[in-house]
């Protein structure tokens, strides 16, 4: 602080000037103030022969009053008052000074601790702001770690005053420090050096504990190579700034549990969601209107137009008789991962597995589920083509198909929820694959389905007939897929197609003769046309038994 | 030529703080002149002509940016180096005092490492 000098209270501005001029005149009287410097601050040197007094400032002479009188002691005195009036305002000053440069330290800490959430760089701010106010020659900033028992460094500077390794590992003596929830300026450096924490020229040591409430986390070592290089004012801010850096490194760690914690629950609902997929498909959840099966309520359901495809092995138990259950479970599983696949692909999903037969939902075009059935035939040919290599007899397969309303929902209890489809639609879907074991067809479907096919043209129907499904008052009109079989069958049934359709005709008509002959045509061209056959074998019925009465020229079907 | 600053703040404490960061600098020749309102702080620029002048934005009668503007602008003192204090969390008044012409600008609290080290850049006291 530089000395209060004469000249700082009697400035051209100052009162104390104007005061001596009125002196002056009014008392008549002849003043000059000098400095020890000799120089003149108020008057001239010639007031000096006269009488002089000095003035000082705690017992130091800092000036002369110099005058033609004995009054002008009083000018004296009242200059030393001012001066120590003025030395006690300045001293007051520097401690508001120290005070709130203390307060600017920390505002411009907390406004760089809000920035960060991670603890390891508050740590880091903490110490340099320590170093940087309390100019120490080396820190560290120790953090106890509860789950590896351990001290951790997240900050540390100037290493060459601190053994970091033997801060690690010498933890018993630091805990003590600070542990014990104390912050101080440390007097026996003896410890400390003895286990070679600290370097042996290290002359002060200050700490403070990091503590949130009662609880501490920690602590903030500074040291320096001079003695008593730490005040009391020092391990005040220190103390302050610790304080302020636990909080802050407390929230941080808390703010990164519970980012870790949502994070772990997200990812185990989201194992949940691939779980349950499998087993509810997710295209069911979102016909509900719903993100996720945890959104799935008791008694969410969904009306829709859907396609509904059954699929089932042809002599199923036939086959399984000579397979063990083991043998068995592979086969069918084998066989709906072949066929999963191609359901998805073409935007359908299995509501369900029925043993050897699957259910099918196709939510948008019927063609999908036509694509999906001649898809579903393709890869059982290819798992044929196999089999042969292994000595196995080929598979077959029944594809039916069935278009309507369908209603999705959940039924069951609070306690066991399951994703249900409820619908005439299913019925009549399962009737229409019952058929292909029937008619021995590969692909069979409803006028429903046929009726919204897009693009017709891209595939080859041919007319089955009516049929009146078991249980059922209305007549189905069912019609054949042709492009469910292999290419060679296919052309041959293609180029037959015209044929059958005007036997049916004839058949309908009750010409069951002309119809069997065309029948007979077709089976000539074509001998492996089990469906003709069939035919064959109707009209050979009612020529012999003739048809019942109201005829409709539907086919009953009393067996499911 | 003996290089004077000019403190210009209501509040008491604020002109005695920064006079106090300043201290220093008497040791330099300087002199420090204070003044509590914008009026008194006209006056004594156009008299004293300081160097530097430290001008609180937020006073009664007239205000930093008004002062700043008369001397900048009006005197045509522009040689004057002034900085405008404002208050943290006012800092869109930044662009406002650079249009007055003001040099630089703080805020309270300011860090008086960075006030005298301003101070002594623009008297030239390294």
């Amino acid at each position: 602080m530089p000395q209060l000098t004469l000249k700082s209270i009697l400035g051209k501005r100052s009162e104390i000037t104007t005061w001596l001029n009125a002196w002056s005149e009014i008392t008549k009287s002849l003043i000059a103030v000098e400095d020890v410097q000799h120089g003149y601050l108020f008057g001239t040197p010639e007031y000096k022969v006269q009488h002089t007094f000095s003035v000082s400032l705690d017992e130091d002479l800092v000036g002369y009053v110099h005058g033609d009188n004995n009054d002008i002691s009083l000018v004296a005195d009242l200059l030393s008052l001012t001066l120590k009036k003025e030395a006690e305002k300045k001293k007051l000053g520097t401690e508001v000074l120290n005070l709130y440069q203390e307060l600017n330290v920390i505002y411009n800490f907390s406004e760089k601790l809000s920035e960060t959430i991670d603890p390891d760089i508050i740590a880091q701010l903490t110490l340099e702001q320590a170093m940087h106010s309390i100019s120490a020659d080396s820190g560290v900033v120790v953090l106890w770690d509860g789950e590896s028992q351990k001290l951790l460094i997240p900050a540390a500077s100037g290493e060459s005053f601190l053994n970091l390794e033997q801060i690690s590992s010498q933890s018993a003596v630091l805990l003590k420090i600070g542990f014990s929830g104390q912050s101080e300026i440390m007097g026996d450096l003896h410890r400390l050096k003895e286990k070679n924490i600290i370097h042996q020229d290290v002359k002060s040591v200050i700490y403070a504990a990091m503590k949130v409430k009662h609880h501490t986390l920690g602590a903030i070592i500074l040291v320096s190579q001079d003695t008593e290089k730490f005040s009391a004012a020092h391990l005040k801010l220190l103390v302050t700034l610790a304080l302020q850096s636990s909080s802050a490194i407390e929230s941080a760690m808390l703010y990164e549990k519970n980012i870790r914690e949502v994070r772990e629950r997200e990812e185990a609902i989201l194992k949940i969601h691939e779980v349950t997929k499998k087993f509810v498909p997710n295209e069911f959840i979102l016909s509900l209107g719903k993100a996720t099966i945890s959104d799935v309520r008791l008694g969410d359901q969904v009306k829709k137009i859907v396609t509904v495809l059954f699929t089932d092995i042809r002599d199923f138990t036939t086959i399984s008789e000579k397979m063990t259950p083991e043998e068995n479970f592979r086969f069918v599983s084998a066989f709906n991962e072949r066929l999963g696949p191609v359901i998805r692909a073409n935007h359908g999903f299995i509501n369900q597995y029925l043993g050897d037969s699957i259910m099918a939902i196709f939510p948008r075009n019927p063609d999908d589920a036509l694509n999906a059935a001649i898809g579903m035939q393709k890869a059982i040919f290819n798992l044929n083509i196999e089999r042969e290599f292994l000595g196995l007899p080929p598979l077959k397969a029944g594809i039916g198909m069935h278009t309507g309303p369908l209603i999705m929902g959940i039924t069951g209890d609070e306690h066991r929820l399951d994703a249900a489809t409820i619908s005439d639609t299913v019925n009549t879907s399962s009737r229409i694959e019952s058929l292909t074991k029937y008619y021995q067809t590969a692909i069979l479907l409803s006028d429903e389905t046929l009726k919204y096919i897009p693009n017709i043209e891209k595939f080859h129907f041919r007319n089955l007939g009516k049929v009146l499904l078991k249980g059922k008052n209305n007549l189905l009109t069912i019609f054949e897929c042709l492009n469910g079989y292999d290419d060679e069958t296919q052309n041959i049934r293609i180029s037959t197609v015209a044929q059958f359709n005007e036997a049916l005709k004839l058949y309908q008509g009750q010409q069951f003769q002309k119809a069997k002959l065309l029948y007979q045509d077709i089976l000539l061209k074509d001998p492996e046309d089990y469906t003709a056959r069939k035919f064959i074998k109707k009209s050979e019925n009612y020529l012999q038994n003739g048809p019942p009465e109201n005829w409709t020229g539907a086919d009953e079907m009393l067996s499911k | 030529m003996d290089q004077k600053i000019l403190i210009v703040d209501d509040e008491a404490h604020i002109r005695m703080l920064i006079e106090q960061t300043l201290e220093e600098l008497e040791d330099e020749g300087v002199e420090f002149l204070t003044a509590e309102n914008g009026e008194i702080a006209l006056e004594i620029i156009q008299e004293e002509n300081p160097q530097l002048v430290f001008l609180d934005v937020m006073m009664p009668k007239m205000n930093g940016m008004e002062v700043c503007r008369r001397v900048k602008k009006d005197l045509g003192l522009e040689n004057i180096f002034i900085v405008l204090l404002t208050a943290k969390g006012q800092e869109t008044d930044r662009q406002k005092g650079l249009d007055v012409g003001a040099d630089l600008y703080m805020t309270k609290p300011f860090d008086p490492e960075v006030l005298l080290e301003r101070a002594r850049q623009v008297l030239g006291i390294v």
